[in-house]
């Protein structure tokens, strides 16, 4: 049985020098097929130089990962939008499997230098160890041959992508140039109306109507905030203008002050945030099992009604399924979404509860084990246009959508409206392979569609999404990519207050007793984060703050 | 002349012959071991160099033969760390309450069976007790949490309709009911299938003694003891040394899952989730690598400890 | 035979202690199967207990029609069943071999045997030896390395040597060999121990997820397991998600969302009740008192 991180003494100098011997064949290989497999690949691009590639004359294959756990890519060809690409594109795709271990996965394939044509993964450290041992292709060379990428990323999006050597090597996903995301506040529409439909504009507001909620409904959870309690991050936007819920997250741990960045510890409105979260939780206002709760719980109470008010990252989706549920046994059931709420005195238009970049979520790569990458990227490329995007979400042409107008929208079919089962079948066959999403031409498209629509076959998420969400959602780019890679001495810091910080979250969420407990942990946190070195940690981050602002000429 | 010779030859041979020669005569049960035995240096020992990680900055690019040595660096940076008192106790304590209830609870559990008459009883609850071994952490991490929620969990509803509580008890977010929690999950998931091995060994207890004790007047309790748990023995010594010898691996999944709370982590946090957490996630391959290795070592001086003790009673591994 | 009073309570106790372990034992279970005949939306509600609320067969035929678990199934029943015979012969044997007392260097082999199951060089380097001997991506991959288990021969051994003496010396004496007398005395001998260590070696095969996520890549090879591994993962909070916007949070969200609950656990049943099955086959073999009469005092 094999189990790793079990370690040796070793056995004798002999066995040693032995298996020395052989990890010269072995071990050493892996570094020199990489750059031996990158000849192959530049020999076969020469010929493609000068002409674009033109996707469907002749049949390409590639390898295809995506580095999660989670992710099981589809049999390419088994679902509709696939099954036409392979047949009117010739293009087929190998799923590699992560096999639910992704790590370690990927450090055998580059131990054996064996990797995947194309590898789906989030932006940063991994992406940039593949890049400085040479075994990931630039595009640079690409970019004006193929027109989507360039025209829908724009150019500031392609130049935040580019790695330290200025050259591109990552192709985004759900990019976009305009606002998107689903973040706010979800609340039930029964009970809203049941205690008089009050305002719920401040925080003070907000407060109240929890109080009301939990004396007349002791069934209800009052505010449910997700697991791990991330609805209080979400929270944090509510105590300050124009402040994205990201600067006391875990991920980024540093509040913008001046030019610089500084402590999340001592940041009033973070701390002002834990004081209120503690106030609601010791009133029992927020679910009591914030921290320890599995995903479908949370499910569970959205769907069957059981939460007054739902602050997430993205409620929207339990929401829609909660509505349409909701409201079929009881038309006056089901949820709305209010105006992001704010402390007193704050500027409502201010308030953004959501973040998006214009990134997006992750990159595609393509490895020098490709042997057309140009062939590849002509793929992805075609996949991110108007056309792939349409094939690729709504499945082909003449099913749920026939024809395209002046802007190249999709024009939907009646079958979009009245055939929601076997919409919603394609639709969740496909979600699988958006691997290079474009935000803007799919939000627009959809938007377009549903303001033809009569109000009763309007879709709630779109509904919500133009009304609020879309409207309160901060564009944090110039904060991507400041995370230190976790084996350098600053990583090793990121991981140190990483962990000081979530221990303090949930200590001042859960078990301080009072608003000086509170702070009083807050406090201590501070003094043991400077102490693993926050500040070099701070000044690093700072650092890549700055170069970031500079690449978006700011 | 001759004779004589022929006969100092064979009292020679009689009194000291060779290892050579004796390893000769008992080539077929040689046999049987060689082979094995080259398999295991293949796959076990050739890819010991592994553990040389420890001692550079392993890099996966540049693989063992390119990576800069740094002796005992990792090594330091790991004795040094602030949490590293926090996970040893942890690991210590929560492997000890593992085996102080996990250990015999099986045995237990087999002698209990044992005693079952009705055949269909005992061939059910048998086949039942093994099944949650089958259900992944995953699955029983969900149901546990799901018990012992706060809204509407079982364990909640159920002490508050016995009014032993008035509010429900929030029993994952509090340090000091997560080791009862963990041993108890852990020692239910397994103990039908581990129990499995000594029903075996009761099989081979030659019933006519539990009759001839019966006869002289031995209750059911008095021959668990003087006949079953005897004859048992020798399997329960080497189950007890192994498990000592693995004191250091208090868990991984289960630790990962139910205490993922972070107030939990002071209690929770053992050898291997440390090392998951900062070493194998951060790609921080080398001090992962050192860590195990300390583990390892401390295991072994463990289980040449418990063999030693254990040789009193003629049951040792070696 | 005459049972004390003492005796019926202490039975009667006994009874009710395995009653309800075995009802905590079973209820997991049993409701994982409830909710995999449940219809999935259905599922999300919540409240599912005994029974299903809202019957379906949907999930399960989704699983059938998957090519790929039922592809993923076979693999795994071939592997068992290769791995687990290959594996118990050869360990049997290694077994019988260290647990004579003749046995010249017998300490040595020990603990040369006893430090590999605490001393490994970890993943990367096996993984290379693997390649190097072509076993990377090929079936055998699953079955060969793992085919000597130190762990299970020491149980062997430990019931090897239990077996009483005379019983081999008078084989002997009527002309056997060594292997002789392991085949024809010992073996039959050890129908118990063989059950419980082939129910164990089975076990770990049929369940064994990792070796074929690292070391095959044809997804045609993958047993039922590391599919179901990674269905499973889906449900799971990872690392990654606090680390994104919101917006990104929403995306990976709704890639999860398509796996429902209920087809989690109806794959897990798939997976999982084959190897359910073979205890109860195998308890046939844990006879009493197997020993007995063999030895004519």
């Amino acid at each position: 049985m094999m189990k790793n991180g079990k370690k040796v003494f070793g056995f004798g100098s002999a066995l040693l020098a032995l298996t020395l011997a052989m990890t010269g064949c072995t071990g050493g290989g892996g570094s020199s097929t990489v750059s031996g497999e990158a000849k192959g690949g530049e020999g076969s691009t020469a010929e493609a130089a000068g002409n674009a590639y033109v996707l469907g004359e002749q049949p390409l294959e590639f390898s295809f990962y995506g580095h999660y756990d989670w992710y099981t890519m589809p049999n390419w060809g088994e679902d509709k939008a696939s099954e036409w690409i392979k047949a009117n594109k010739k293009v087929n795709v190998v799923p590699i499997s992560s096999g639910g271990n992704a790590k370690q996965k990927l450090s055998t394939m580059i131990v054996s230098g064996e990797l995947p044509d194309v590898i789906w993964t989030e932006r940063g450290a991994d992406v940039e160890s593949l890049r400085k041992a040479g075994a990931l292709v630039p595009f640079d060379d690409y970019l004006d041959k193929y027109p989507n990428l360039k025209k829908w990323a724009g150019q500031e999006t392609i130049d935040m992508l580019r790695s330290e050597d200025g050259k591109l090597y990552q192709f985004p996903n759900w990019y976009t140039t305009q606002p998107n995301g689903n973040a706010g506040y979800l609340v039930n529409k029964k009970i809203y109306n049941d205690l008089g439909a009050p305002s719920l504009e401040t925080t003070d507001d907000l407060y109240d109507y929890l109080v009301q909620v939990k004396a007349k409904y002791p069934d209800v959870v009052p505010l449910e905030v997700g697991q791990s309690a991330g609805g209080v991050d979400i929270m944090t936007s509510a105590f300050a203008e124009n402040r994205p819920y990201q600067y006391s997250s875990l991920s980024m741990k540093a509040i913008p002050s001046g030019d610089a960045l500084t402590s999340v510890f001592t940041d009033e409105v973070f701390r002002e945030t834990l004081v209120y979260a503690n106030r609601l939780y010791r009133e029992k206002l927020i679910s009591q099992d914030a921290f320890t709760q599995p995903l479908e719980q949370v499910e569970q109470k959205i769907i069957t009604g059981k939460a007054a008010v739902y602050v997430a990252s993205s409620p929207t989706e339990f929401g829609a399924i909660g509505n349409s549920i909701l409201s079929e046994e009881d038309p006056e059931a089901g949820y709305i979404m209010v105006w992001p709420v704010h402390k007193e005195g704050l500027d409502k238009n201010k308030i953004f509860p959501g973040t998006y970049n214009q990134l997006g979520w992750n990159v595609s790569v393509i490895t020098k084990s490709a042997k057309d990458p140009e062939a590849v990227f002509a793929f992805l490329d075609w996949l991110t246009g108007p056309e792939g995007q349409r094939i690729s979400m709504w499945g082909p042409e003449g099913l749920y959508w026939d024809g395209v107008d002046e802007e190249e929208a999709p024009k939907f079919t009646d079958a979009f409206t009245s055939d929601t089962k076997g919409r919603d079948e394609l639709m969740n066959s496909t979600v699988n392979l958006q691997w290079v999403g474009n935000t803007v031409y799919v939000d627009n498209s959809k938007m377009k569609f549903e303001s033809t629509l009569p109000e009763d076959k309007k879709s709630w998420e779109t509904k919500w999404q133009s009304e609020i969400t879309w409207k309160t959602q901060y564009d944090t780019t110039e904060f991507v990519n400041l995370n230190p890679a976790g084996d350098t001495n600053e990583g090793i810091i990121e991981q140190s207050v990483g962990e000081i910080y979530e221990k303090a979250k949930a200590q001042a969420i859960l078990n301080a007793g009072s608003e000086e407990e509170v702070l009083a942990i807050l406090d201590q946190a501070e003094k043991d984060a400077q102490q693993v070195g926050y500040a070099q940690l701070l000044e690093y981050k700072t650092q890549k703050w700055k170069e970031n602002l500079e690449k978006l000429g700011r | 002349m001759q004779n004589t010779t022929h006969r100092v030859t064979i009292e020679k041979s009689k009194a000291k012959p060779s290892l050579f020669k004796r390893f000769g005569r008992q080539w077929d049960l040689q046999l049987m071991v060689l082979p094995p035995l080259l398999f295991i240096f293949v796959f076990s020992y050739i890819p010991m160099y592994g553990v040389l990680m420890a001692f550079q900055d392993y890099s996966l690019f540049e693989g063992f033969a390119g990576s800069p040595w740094v002796g005992f660096k990792h090594f330091e940076m790991f004795f040094g760390a602030p949490e590293f008192w926090t996970v040893i106790r942890n690991t210590v304590v929560i492997s000890l309450l593992k085996l102080l209830i996990g250990f015999p609870a099986p045995i237990i559990l087999a002698l209990l069976l044992n005693e079952v008459r009705n055949r269909v009883f005992k061939k059910v609850v048998q086949t039942i007790s093994y099944l949650p071994h089958f259900l992944s952490w995953v699955i029983v991490s969900g149901f546990v949490m799901s018990m012992l929620s706060t809204e509407n969990g079982s364990v909640n509803m159920l002490l508050q309709n016995l009014n032993l509580i008035k509010e429900p008890i929030n029993f994952l977010s509090l340090p000091e009911y997560f080791w009862t929690i963990l041993v108890t999950t852990g020692v239910w998931k397994e103990i039908g299938f581990a129990s499995i091995v000594y029903l075996a060994a009761i099989a081979g207890v030659d019933p006519h003694m539990h009759e001839a004790a019966a006869m002289d007047g031995a209750g059911k309790l008095r021959q668990i003891f003087s006949i079953t748990l005897p004859a048992i023995l020798p399997v329960i010594i080497v189950f007890l040394i192994l498990a000592i010898g693995n004191l250091l691996s208090a868990g991984f999944e289960d630790i990962l899952l139910l205490g993922s709370n972070p107030v939990l982590r002071d209690v929770g946090d053992v050898l291997d989730t440390y090392v998951y957490r900062t070493g194998i996630q951060n790609n921080r391959y080398s001090y992962a690598t050192a860590a195990g290795l300390f583990k390892s070592l401390l295991g072994v001086l463990l289980l040449v400890g418990a063999n030693y003790a254990a040789r009193k009673s003629g049951n040792s591994l070696w | 035979m005459k049972q004390s009073a003492g005796d019926r309570t202490l039975l009667f106790i006994i009874y009710a202690l395995l009653a309800l372990m075995a009802f905590f034992s079973f209820y997991p279970f049993w409701n994982a199967a409830v909710i995999s005949f449940n219809n999935g939306t259905d599922t999300m509600r919540g409240g599912i207990t005994f029974w299903p609320r809202s019957f379906t067969l949907e999930n399960y035929a989704v699983v059938f029609e998957d090519s790929r678990l039922i592809n993923g199934f076979v693999i795994s029943v071939l592997r068992t069943v290769i791995g687990t015979l290959l594996s118990i012969g050869a360990t049997a044997i290694f077994a019988y071999g260290m647990s004579k007392s003749e046995l010249i260097g017998r300490k040595g082999y020990m603990v040369f045997c006893i430090i590999t199951m605490y001393f490994s060089g970890g993943l990367i380097p096996t993984f290379l030896l693997i390649r190097s001997l072509d076993l990377f991506n090929s079936f055998w991959v699953m079955v060969i390395p793992g085919l000597i288990s130190v762990w299970n021969m020491i149980i062997f051994r430990t019931f090897f040597k239990g077996i009483p003496a005379g019983l081999e010396e008078s084989a002997k004496i009527d002309g056997c060999s060594n292997w002789g007398v392991l085949f024809r005395i010992v073996l039959p001998l050890s129908g118990p121990v063989i059950a419980t260590l082939s129910l164990f070696t089975a076990v770990y095969h049929w369940n064994d997820w990792f070796t074929p996520s690292i070391y095959i890549s044809n997804a045609d090879l993958l047993p039922i397991q590391t599919k179901l591994q990674q269905i499973l993962n889906s449900n799971i909070m990872s690392e990654q998600m606090a680390q994104m916007d919101s917006a990104a949070q929403g995306r990976m969200g709704r890639m999860k969302a398509v796996t429902t609950k209920s087809l989690s656990m109806a794959t897990m049943m798939v997976a999982t009740i084959p190897i359910l099955c073979v205890y109860p086959f195998l308890q046939k073999y844990f006879v009493k008192g197997v020993l007995v009469g063999s030895l004519k005092e």
